[in-house]
């Protein structure tokens, strides 16, 4: 079929997708090239596509305080949107809360994936009261566990946010974790328990091994959602907690305008890790992303 | 707990007669956190829904005054709520539709092997990678008056073009939707081919062998093929859109007016800028139970696909 | 530091005994001074000594850490004056810091939340009411009695926020009222002013109405050459505040005597269409631009007015504009009511300094907020070129730092205005009256609804949040705001 195609065709098809490839980078273009303007050229029509006078200024603001005061004092005329707040609480917050949660979601999910995979736990219909955690909107959780975490004084806490993000992780994690055991004949951890190795043993022996690459792939994958969440960081926090996706939206207010430079410096180096993983476990992210129902 | 059940039980056969008491310990982790995250707080919401609790009530949310359904009554008329549910459904059709047609399109494209294939798709993919904050803030900065995309269309027009997309009550839906089609229509196309890539070949071969023409083949054979991926994808995506907040948030947070307000928007600014708890709470109790019936009926197809 | 060893000889009983002492001393001097307020002897002058005197007394022998929750960017203000707070008391300041858009919202959570992460808060004064009601808030009055000297609110240019249903609940720091600018250059242009004389009849100069102003904003607009009308704000956060200023200078109250909404009465449609129709003569970022995006604008030049605050100015008055020493100033236009000229400027925002009840040293809070708002202090903090609070004393419009940031001309249009000022909707449920008025009135600005349909709507869900609020308490509200508004508009608004 493919080979049929004219000339011309193909031309068209090569440049329909340096197309697309052009349209999926060009926002993230954008992002990075404003992170390195000068605060003149943020909002300067028209707009600067690529700046000539590149400065790390934005960084600077979003990494140390300090240059935020400066910066606010000397170049804005003290305006009242500058944050003063330095994004690496931002990011130690993010990783404590996000390695954390990681974690426990796939260790709990490995757990829950091994037990209905052997066993037939629960039964058949069991894994997907698991995957209606996924079908609730957040928000309309988060209301009544703003309640829940005041009376077990959980509100703005670490382990709030870690429990938070563990439940709503459970159902990638179970499903994913899943598919990954599902792989392994259960034969052979009966072989090994033959040779006189409890159930547990054998699983831990026989099995976790064969499906290491597939729980890193689901550690990552769970890793870039949690540290991507954004609504539960949003609202279980109170200051004390800061993560990264609250403090990228902390260079904004309703009131006052955007520090499109900052913004942008700190969109950049946010979203760097999300990225790398990404790519990492590029070749499992459709069986993520479809909680194990595709795979590749 | 669970090791010793495992000492006392364990065997070669201990799958059918014993494996009970350990495989319930293993899922009681995962169980708990759920019920903790999950139920305990639907119950709350249960409570809340029946009273009108403020935090400006002056009295502790346990002990507000019970209003019966009154919230639910005043929801039905409440046209912000109707028209951010109705909004929601919108957007919910065009992004996930629009993201189909394009990944199909673009699958179509990916179907041979040529020399920077591999490149292609991991720069046509990076969009589903970024942190949605940031992409959310990217599309704030391409669609502002004086941002790159006006820009475009000033050079396109020949004459200096500011529009305000996102102060438009029409237009600044727009951009929220773009900002969510860019960023996952990646993943539909991801899916879309890995489910082409997966098709049994000879079919296709057979297919052209008896003349069939290309675009015969695609409707006749490979779309029927692939109609079990393509219904997860369009499932899954469906599900993740409904809960629409990231762009809308970045992006208008609902404005201007309530033009953009979906219902997590809605029901956000509803609990967390005029803190109406007990209404939200109503509202909440509301989308739960649609989208968990919805859910549960259409959970047969992945069910069945699921093999 | 160096002071521990010290302070840890001291006993208990010498503590209490001291404290005794005081507090005889407290009482005979009041008696003697017959302060009606029985403070001691603590004067405008010297209310800081006094109260970080008392701070650690109260403190002494522990160590104390006050956390403030302070909306992004008035770290400028604060540290300043706590850094010597510190120095003075050696009370530990701690502070936590949320965007400034969100900070009401996040002390009504801690409200619900009860987490005692602050003792003090920063927030925006129209959300104090609410956050009162919540029970949040520490009522302050026995501590002023003990502690307030006796001018110190009337020595404050605008303190109708800091009461509620008659009780103290914070002091006021920050001076945001409305003030306009104007390009000089415009306004004295002698062809300009001809041109305007023949066509209205009257003078061009800085206007006195909104009739006036509308008139020149249209005659200035000629997007052709690159000349605009105003950048006044459109976006749904601004919106209604132009509305309210523009409503009250007809002469009348946003509420009856018995709470009924007259917002949508003639005044209020006629408010309606009249900021509609100026919205031709703004700018064209006007409906999507916030603050810092207005400043910019502005700064530009090519915009004959705009409205803003003291932190407009600050950024007017630097060298990243092009309009520095070549605006006018005036207070916000006022109209005509039974022929004499009645000005309302618009106390819109500002923060105060409040003590949440959640905090385990209320009382040390107290003095903080004392301390920090004291005229002297207050000074330091206002002089910050890092801040932005804005002068709210006497004593800041005498102070040659501050004139220097803002200019002698702004600074008497300023200090006119913050004592004229009007305040916002201090109810409970002050968010959601405003949102539905701001949805509404950027629904009639973009063409949605008619003028008279957006605010009868309006109204409508006014009388609707008054129920829900429970109309018996807005009421006994209401009155008393009504009671505290100034002077010189109290009596000629209906």
């Amino acid at each position: 079929m493919v080979r049929q195609t004219s000339r011309i065709g193909l031309i068209l098809r090569r440049f329909a997708v340096a197309f697309a490839m052009l349209i999926a980078f060009f926002p993230i273009f954008w992002l990075i090239s404003t992170s390195f303007k000068p605060y003149d050229e943020w909002a300067q029509w028209p707009p600067v596509w690529v700046t000539e006078r590149p400065t790390l200024q934005n960084y600077r603001i979003v990494f140390a305080p300090d240059a935020a005061r400066e910066f606010a004092a000397t170049q804005a005329g003290s305006l009242d949107y500058k944050v003063s707040g330095s994004a690496w609480k931002a990011f130690g917050d993010s990783t404590i809360i996000s390695v954390s949660a990681t974690i426990l979601s796939v260790a709990f999910g490995t757990l829950a994936a091994w037990a209905m995979v052997r066993f037939g736990t629960g039964g058949e219909n069991y894994p997907f009261q698991f995957l209606t955690v996924r079908m609730f909107p957040p928000i309309a959780v988060v209301v009544p566990m703003v309640v829940l975490f005041s009376v077990l004084r959980m509100s703005d806490t670490y382990l709030g946010l870690i429990i938070a993000y563990t439940a709503f992780t459970l159902p990638f994690s179970i499903w994913m974790i899943r598919s990954f055991i599902e792989e392994v004949p259960s034969e052979l951890e009966g072989a090994a328990m033959i040779g006189g190795m409890t159930r547990l043993q054998a699983f831990r022996s026989v099995t976790l091994p064969l499906v290491k690459g597939g729980l890193l792939a689901t550690a990552l994958f769970i890793f870039i959602l949690n540290w991507s969440e954004f609504l539960f960081a949003l609202t279980l926090t109170a200051g004390d907690v800061v993560t990264v996706t609250v403090q990228v939206a902390n260079y904004v207010s309703a009131s006052s305008g955007k520090l499109y430079g900052v913004q942008a410096a700190m969109g950049t180096v946010s979203t760097l890790p999300v990225i790398f993983f990404g790519y990492v476990i590029q070749r499992h992210l459709v069986r993520g992303l479809t909680f194990g129902a595709i795979k590749r | 707990m669970s090791t010793e059940a495992v000492q006392r039980h364990s065997g070669p056969d201990a799958r059918k007669g014993w494996g009970i008491p350990i495989g319930l310990a293993s899922v009681l982790p995962a169980q708990i956190t759920v019920l903790f995250v999950v139920l305990m707080p639907t119950l709350i919401v249960i409570w809340l829904s029946l009273t009108d609790w403020q935090p400006t009530a002056g009295v502790p949310w346990y002990r507000a005054e019970f209003i019966w359904l009154w919230n639910f009554y005043d929801l039905w008329y409440d046209e912000r709520f109707l028209n951010s549910v109705v909004r929601t459904v919108f957007v919910v059709a065009v992004c996930v539709g629009i993201e189909l047609l394009l990944a199909l399109a673009l699958a179509l494209l990916f179907l041979d092997e040529w020399p920077w294939r591999k490149l292609a798709v991991s720069v046509i993919i990076l969009p589903m990678m970024i942190v949605p904050v940031d992409a959310a803030n990217a599309f704030f900065m391409l669609f502002n008056e004086r941002g790159p995309i006006n820009h475009l269309i000033s050079v396109v027009a020949g004459r200096p073009y500011e529009f305000s997309w996102l102060s438009h009550p029409l237009w600044a839906l727009i951009p929220i939707m773009l900002a969510e089609i860019w960023q996952w229509t990646p993943l539909m196309f991801l899916l879309v081919l890995t489910g082409f890539m997966n098709l049994p070949e000879n079919q296709v071969r057979a297919a052209l062998a008896l003349g069939a023409s290309p675009p015969r083949i695609l409707f006749r054979i490979m779309l029927p093929l692939l109609l079990p991926v393509i219904v997860v994808a369009l499932l899954i995506r469906s599900i993740e859109t409904f809960k629409i907040f990231d762009p809308v948030y970045i992006l208008t947070r609902g404005g201007p007016g309530a033009a953009t307000e979906t219902i997590s928007m809605f029901m956000y600014n509803g609990a967390f800028v005029y803190f109406r708890i007990g209404y939200i709470a109503a509202a909440a109790l509301i989308v739960l139970v649609l989208v968990v019936s919805i859910c549960m009926a259409l959970a047969r197809p992945i069910k069945r696909f699921q093999g | 530091m160096t002071k521990r060893p010290g302070m840890l000889d001291i006993t208990r009983r010498t503590v209490l005994k001291s404290g005794a002492a005081a507090a005889m001393l407290g009482g005979a001097g009041s008696f003697l001074l017959a302060r009606p307020n029985g403070a001691r002897a603590a004067t405008l002058e010297n209310v800081h000594i006094e109260a970080a005197a008392k701070a650690k007394e109260l403190a002494q022998g522990r160590s104390v850490v006050l956390t403030i929750l302070e909306p992004s960017g008035s770290l400028g203000n604060v540290k300043p004056v706590a850094d010597k707070w510190t120095e003075e008391t050696g009370i530990q300041v701690k502070y936590v810091e949320v965007p400034l858009g969100e900070i009401n919202q996040k002390i009504l959570l801690e409200a619900v939340s009860k987490t005692g992460a602050f003792d003090i808060a920063l927030p925006a004064t129209f959300g104090v009411p609410d956050l009162v009601e919540s029970g949040i808030l520490v009522n302050l009055d026995q501590y002023a009695q003990k502690y307030e000297p006796e001018d110190f609110q009337k020595d404050a240019l605008y303190t109708i926020g800091d009461y509620y249903k008659g009780s103290l609940y914070g002091y006021q720091t920050d001076g945001d009222t409305y003030v306009m600018f104007y390009l000089k250059d415009w306004l004295d242009n002698p062809d300009e002013q001809k041109a305007f004389a023949d066509k209205n009849g009257y003078e061009l100069k800085v206007p006195e109405t909104w009739q006036q102003l509308d008139a020149m904003m249209a005659h200035f607009n000629r997007p052709d050459k690159g000349m605009f009308g105003g950048a006044l704000y459109r976006t749904q956060f601004f919106i209604a505040w132009e509305w309210w200023v523009r409503f009250h200078a007809k002469g009348f109250y946003p509420f009856d005597d018995d709470m009924n909404p007259q917002i949508n009465n003639e005044a209020g449609v006629a408010a309606v269409e009249e900021l509609v129709a100026a919205s031709k003569h703004l700018y064209p970022g006007a409906r999507t631009n916030g603050l810092f995006e207005n400043f910019e604008a502005f700064g530009q030049g090519d915009k004959f007015c705009n409205i803003g605050w003291g932190g407009t100015q600050k950024y007017l008055n630097s060298e990243k504009s092009k309009v520095r020493g070549k605006l006018a100033f005036g207070p916000t236009p006022g109209g005509m009511v039974k022929d004499s000229l009645l000005q309302t400027p618009y106390f819109n925002w500002g923060w105060n300094y409040v003590v949440s009840s959640v905090s385990r040293e209320p009382e040390l809070a107290y003095l903080f907020t004392l301390y920090a708002c004291s005229p002297t202090m207050s000074t330091i903090a206002v002089r910050d070129p890092g801040g932005y609070f804005d002068p709210f004393r006497g004593a800041h419009y005498k102070d040659s730092e501050i004139a220097k940031t803002y200019t002698e001309e702004f600074l008497v249009v300023h200090e006119a205005s913050m004592r004229g000022s009007i305040p916002d909707l201090y109810l409970k449920g002050q968010g959601e009256y405003f949102d539905i008025l701001r949805v509404n009135l950027q629904a009639a600005d973009v063409g949605e609804k008619s003028p008279k349909d957006a605010i009868d709507e309006t109204a409508q869900a006014w009388e609707r949040i008054t129920r829900r609020m429970g109309k018996r308490s807005q009421l006994v509200q209401w009155k008393f705001l009504k009671s505290i508004y100034p002077e010189t508009v109290r009596d000629r608004l209906v």
